[in-house]
């Protein structure tokens, strides 16, 4: 009883629970594999080899998933990472652009007023879009994910590369769920 | 007398143990005088009393989140709510968090050892307040999964019963401010076919809201009032044994909903009031839906408990009066030690089978949801109950925006009658800029 009662100090609410939210083992696997991907893309090396450093603009991923909330740090995460990433592996051909809105906010927050200075204009943005097809009953919630990134042509609005990453989780309820 | 030792022994620490585990603890004290504040209104100061007790991951982690949420919304504390929130969504939506020893600690010595993550509608409605969070912030994409979520929290009532389908459409039926808030995301988000296949499903379940189910009506809204009034249900025990009896009050027992009656500077609005017809009935009853209590496997251990302990202390009681009046000599004093182990033993069980009876104290009874179409500006915005007198709330300053639309969250209790000028407090700044269609934030 004694080791009962001991036991709970250290079985916080939040040690055992296991959950089908995307956590940060995805983020590290969608990332990696979205970084691979995009710099083996011909069509990415061939506008590499033609424009130059590619002006990108990067936007907190889309949330389309069913039933699956994905809190603002979460939805910066999923994109951010994917930029370092190709910041480090390929410095030379990116030259990142700050959003707009976030460029604006930052401006005003630093910047006494005055005018605005042109914005050096994006010529590509890297998005996402998470869907899921979510179900839970008193037995199970299971999520298939498909996180889906595109580099997008901003003037053209032709898309330059698109890839999925998809993920299956299941978590089965027991005793006290 | 070894056998009287040894019983002794492994009773008296019991018994001291769970006697020392009845009290409330420092925390539990706290978060107690922390909902008795957010019952008078005082939303900031409960907010400031809840916040270091939620941080604790302790059995009452998604309880107190549950609580400061409530209290931070109440008090326009947008960024404490979602985090609040957030963290109780989290746990509710894992399996296995009492595992590790808690489940058996909570099913042999104490219920109130088990990680708290409530009743289906307690659940549901974490998932609901985390979505109007989202929706004020016109994070609409985070608002529609958490409304989601919300519905599928619900369907643990109806798949435990034989007739599924049934038991869920009339559990459903019971919660279709899930499905409006839903529609309100796909028709903020641009997704009009979405937006009519959920506000239907209201219309289906319950209708007699048929105005509240209007496409046409939100769509043109461009300020929504969401009004929580009464007090929610709250677990009932037995008095004499302390068993769990199950929610209370019924709806029967404190009589109906009454409904509200708006007035915007001064003039009353016909369409949203008891007298118009967009409300004939309150969009839902959570003492009502508390009567579908779910029975879960340690309610039959606890049943179990009981039972035996009660059969223990009446063997003990029988023992005993052997011991008294039929035996002599040795055999009355082992009539004498057994009467005392089982008397003890049963004893011990009775009081490891009292019921868990943490509640979400801030919970309403009802959720109204009110769509309105005021002209851009501030306005004076009054919600009062015809049949209710003293219930009034009147808020100067309400903004009505000329794009998109602005949300606003009124708890009505008796001690937070009178005027007010919004906001309650002074808000935080939004953490990112919301990827909004047409919306203006209300601050």
């Amino acid at each position: 009883m004694i080791l009962l009662l001991t036991g709970c100090q250290e079985n916080t609410a939040v040690s055992h629970g296991r959950s089908t939210a995307l956590d940060a083992q995805n983020l590290v696997e969608v990332t990696d594999d979205m970084t691979a991907k995009l710099l083996a893309d011909p069509e990415v090396r061939s506008a590499m080899a033609t424009r130059g450093r590619l002006k990108v603009v990067i936007k907190p991923v889309e949330n389309r998933m069913t039933g699956e909330v994905l809190p603002n740090g979460a939805r910066h995460a999923f994109i951010n990472r994917l930029r370092t990433n190709l910041q480090e592996r390929a410095a030379d051909h990116f030259a990142w652009v700050v959003n707009r809105d976030t460029w604006h906010a930052v401006r005003a927050a630093e910047l006494d007023p005055g005018p605005d200075p042109d914005r050096v204009q994006p010529e590509f943005a890297l998005t996402a879009r998470f869907s899921s097809i979510t179900d839970e009953s008193s037995r199970r919630r299971s999520a298939y994910y498909l996180c889906a990134y595109s580099l997008t042509d901003l003037s053209s609005g032709q898309t330059l590369w698109t890839a999925a990453y998809d993920i299956k989780k299941s978590a089965v309820k027991g005793f006290l769920d | 007398m070894t056998v009287t030792r040894s019983i002794l022994f492994i009773l008296l620490p019991s018994s001291f143990i769970l006697l020392m585990g009845c009290g409330p603890t420092a925390a539990e004290r706290r978060a107690h005088r922390a909902v008795d504040d957010y019952h008078v209104g005082d939303y900031g100061r409960a907010v400031h009393t809840l916040r270091p007790i939620a941080e604790k991951t302790d059995e009452n982690f998604v309880l107190n989140n549950a609580r400061l949420g409530s209290a931070a919304l109440a008090d326009y504390d947008l960024d404490t709510a979602e985090n609040a929130f957030l963290n109780a969504y989290e746990v509710i939506n894992s399996t296995g968090t009492n595992s590790g020893g808690r489940g058996a600690a909570a099913a042999i010595i104490s219920e109130r050892m088990k990680v708290w993550k409530g009743e289906p509608f307690e659940k549901a409605m974490v998932n609901f307040y985390l979505g109007l969070v989202y929706y004020v912030r016109h994070d609409y994409d985070n608002a529609r999964a958490a409304f989601e979520n919300s519905l599928f929290k619900l369907r643990e009532y109806g798949e435990e019963r034989g007739d599924r389908d049934d038991e869920y459409r009339r559990v459903e039926s019971d919660f279709v401010i899930g499905y409006v808030m839903l529609a309100r995301c796909y028709q903020r988000l641009g997704d009009a076919d979405n937006a009519r296949k959920y506000f239907a499903r209201a219309a289906e379940l319950r209708p007699r809201l048929r105005g509240l189910t209007d496409f046409g009506q939100h769509d043109r809204s461009n300020v929504l009032l969401v009004v929580d009034f009464g007090q929610g249900p709250r677990r009932v025990t037995h008095p004499y044994d302390g068993a769990f009896v199950g929610f209370g009050p019924r709806p029967e027992e404190v009589g109906s909903i009454p409904l509200p009656r708006i007035a915007v500077d001064g003039q009353t609005i016909g369409s949203a009031g008891p007298r118009g017809d967009f409300f004939v009935a309150p969009p839902v009853d959570l003492l009502a839906l508390a009567q579908e209590k779910r029975w879960q496997d340690i309610d039959t251990i606890r049943a179990v408990k009981d039972v035996v302990g009660t059969g223990m202390i009446a063997g003990g009681a029988y023992m005993a009066h052997r011991a008294a009046y039929h035996s002599r000599g040795s055999d009355q004093r082992r009539d004498a030690t057994y009467a005392a182990a089982l008397i003890a033993a049963g004893a011990l069980l009775k009081a490891s089978s009292q019921a868990d009876v943490r509640t979400w104290e801030m919970l309403p009874r009802t959720t109204f949801l009110i769509p309105l179409k005021l002209p851009p500006g501030r306005h004076d915005v009054t919600v009062d109950f015809p049949s209710e007198p003293g219930l009034a709330q009147t808020w100067r300053g309400i903004v009505a925006p000329d794009a998109g639309d602005a949300t606003y969250y009124l708890r009505i209790q008796p001690a937070t009658a009178g005027e007010h000028t919004w906001p309650p407090r002074k808000p935080s700044p939004a953490p990112a800029p919301a990827p909004a269609v047409g919306a203006t934030d209300p601050r």
